[in-house]
């Protein structure tokens, strides 16, 4: 074994995502098309969440920033569902579901499962010299809104953040935009099924965006 | 040794046989001797025709450092038009895109069309008889294209643009060939990079099959750790010059690395991307027996065509170099998609997703290594960077299409890339606008 193994209890271990989902089985037209239907409905008037919605889906964002921050990506990918996506599309002025369509367009990532997988493993080889040294992100989070969706079963979380990133040697960077995230419940658990990262600077030439948002 | 670096006329001393020096990377009277008679002084990429598909559409671009607009005309005759309003000099587009039959300028409304000619001014009977209307069009740029890429120069003393590609255009043939019929459209989603480093840097990269095995060491590892052997890019691991890729000089500064001998099977060697499974059965289902040909072109096509100054072809994609300073570098990476009758649109889902993968895994190491080399080529001690391998072991030959080859960790590409670049910047653009 060539990876660095960072172990972290609680969590799922660098060797259990090394064998987690080696396939990629559920992106296809039906899901693009509820991508699209997200942007849709990412448009609409959201309400500010109430005491229960705080606790569960507020709190969640928070510690996922939280682990971002902390760099425990391994305890991350445990928070999403068996078929979720992270997302950056690479186009600006959204929501749109026409200019963001990832069936027809490259983005900045798009992740399945495997791919966040390949992500994390990648971060950890050791030597992705983009990572070496590596991000050191604070992320905020704010506007918390709830917004009405048609899918049964899912809620939707729309937020705006602020991420800054220091690495050895560069300026510090500083990203902003919203974010939108998808819950659902696996197993009795919360998790996170699709987010989106729309970056107010998505169409503007990047520096080093290997970091995740 | 003190090195003087603008005499404005002579670079040799700059350029030795298997070694160039560092203030090639680093001086900033050099990078703007480059801006106009590199950027300009040859055939120099502008667009894709997929861009601006309709009559009077435009795509606003760089030259250099110059603005410029591209435009098709309403016959659909592309023109280059420098960006700069005749009368007092602001820029007149100021969008990326857009269809327009006029520009008209924000500032006193000088109005020109899209083949650059000054239409109409505002409150004329304010100029005399020493106005000159007819003289007083956007300037132009020499613009030709070939099979969808449109390039411009100032230079009015160059062969015409096919003739200048030589061996590039029968391998952008095959580029585009790989799908008989197929048209290569750019989508709008594009990966956009910046690095901190000076331009050159990533032309020297793209045709340097010595790095991959050492740069990408994190992606070879990721995927071994992960998939086992077998997938993507394998030819880079262990002694790649015992290996079936090559490198060759396809003239005028072109280069091309071919890796097509190492592909038994493209789709089997493609990378993983999101939505493979799925894809994959459909577009088995759809094309039966030319399933695997449909799939083999989801795969990059295991060449590097790059194209002198700023147009690097590989895999799938187009990349443009953007110089911003001597230090700083942009690069646009265009996604592409193939659109033909007979070839099903989940081909694209899948390229969109392949596409992705180098721009997440690969490039951003590299850029993290150029960034290192402009830090390393400031120190004014250590003068020299090294060109020389396989200068002088005797493995060049020549090879496909007449063109000097050698083994694929041969620095031919960069003694190819500065043989081109010392013609272009000691001869001027020679001939500014038309």
């Amino acid at each position: 074994m060539s990876i660095n193994t960072n172990l972290i209890k609680d969590g799922f271990t660098l060797e259990d995502i090394l064998r987690d989902t080696l396939e990629s089985n559920y992106i296809d037209d039906s899901y693009y098309a509820k991508l699209r239907n997200d942007m849709d409905e990412w448009e609409g008037k959201g309400t500010v969440l109430n005491e229960e919605e705080r606790q569960a889906y507020e709190s969640l964002i928070i510690h996922e920033n939280w682990l971002l921050d902390r760099r425990a990506f391994e305890q991350w990918y445990q928070l999403y569902s068996r078929e979720c996506v992270y997302w950056v599309p690479a186009v600006g002025e959204l929501p749109d579901a026409e200019r963001a369509d990832p069936q027809r367009q490259v983005t900045i990532a798009f992740d399945d499962r495997r791919r966040m997988g390949d992500r994390i493993v990648w971060l950890r080889t050791g030597v992705a010299y983009s990572q070496l040294p590596p991000s050191y992100t604070s992320h905020v989070s704010a506007s918390f809104v709830r917004l009405p969706t048609e899918k049964e079963g899912e809620i939707k979380i729309r937020s705006q953040f602020i991420v800054q990133e220091m690495r050895g040697g560069h300026a510090i960077q500083t990203f902003s935009g919203w974010m939108g995230h998808v819950f659902v419940e696996e197993g009795g658990v919360i998790k996170i099924d699709r987010k989106v990262v729309c970056l107010l600077d998505a169409p503007r030439n990047h520096h080093n965006l290997t970091f995740l948002l | 040794m003190n090195i003087i670096t603008t005499s404005e006329s002579s670079f040799g001393h700059l350029i030795e046989e298997g070694r160039v020096h560092r203030t090639l990377y680093t001086d900033t009277d050099i990078f703007r001797l480059e801006m106009s008679r590199v950027f300009g002084g040859t055939w120099t990429y502008l667009a894709h025709a997929s861009e601006l598909p309709k009559p009077n559409d435009f795509v606003r671009k760089k030259l250099g450092l110059r603005p410029v607009i591209i435009t098709r005309d309403r016959e659909g005759k592309f023109h280059g038009l420098l960006n700069r309003c005749t009368h007092r000099g602001a820029t007149i587009c100021r969008q990326d895109e857009g269809n327009a039959r006029r520009f008209t300028c924000p500032y006193h409304n000088w109005s020109f069309t899209n083949t650059g000619e000054l239409a109409a001014v505002p409150l004329e009977e304010g100029y005399g008889p020493s106005f000159k209307k007819e003289e007083l069009g956007l300037g132009k740029l020499r613009v030709e294209s070939y099979r969808g890429f449109i390039f411009g120069t100032l230079n009015k003393e160059l062969p015409d643009l096919k003739t200048h590609l030589g061996p590039s255009a029968e391998l952008l043939d095959e580029w585009l060939d790989r799908w008989p019929g197929a048209e290569l459209q750019l989508r709008r989603g594009q990966t956009r990079f910046t690095c901190a480093g000076n331009w050159k840097l990533i032309y020297d990269n793209a045709a340097d099959g010595y790095h991959p095995g050492y740069s990408h060491a994190s992606l070879l590892r990721m995927r071994k750790d992960r998939y086992g052997g077998g997938v993507d890019m394998q030819w880079a691991l262990g002694n790649v010059d015992e290996g079936l890729q090559t490198v060759s000089d396809c003239g005028n500064g072109g280069t091309f690395i071919d890796q097509r001998a190492e592909i038994i099977r493209y789709w089997d060697q493609s990378a993983p991307m999101p939505g493979e499974g799925p894809y994959e059965r459909i577009i088995s289902e759809k094309m039966g027996d030319k399933a695997d040909a449909a799939l083999d072109v989801v795969m990059g096509s295991g060449m590097n065509i790059n194209i002198f100054p700023n147009l690097l072809i590989i895999g799938n994609q187009i990349q443009v170099i953007e110089p911003q300073s001597v230090n700083k570098t942009n690069i646009n990476w265009y996604a592409t998609a193939l659109v033909a009758d007979d070839l099903p649109d989940e081909v694209n889902s899948l390229r969109m997703r392949l596409q992705e993968d180098f721009p997440s895994f690969g490039e951003p190491d590299d850029l993290a290594n150029f960034e290192e080399c402009q830090a390393g080529l400031e120190i004014e001690e250590v003068e020299w960077i090294q060109t020389g391998r396989h200068m002088d072991t005797g493995k060049e030959y020549i090879g496909a299409k007449g063109m000097l080859s050698g083994p694929v960790s041969d620095e031919l590409p960069l003694r190819v890339f500065w043989k081109e670049w010392q013609k272009r910047i000691e001869q001027g653009n020679t001939g500014g606008t038309k």
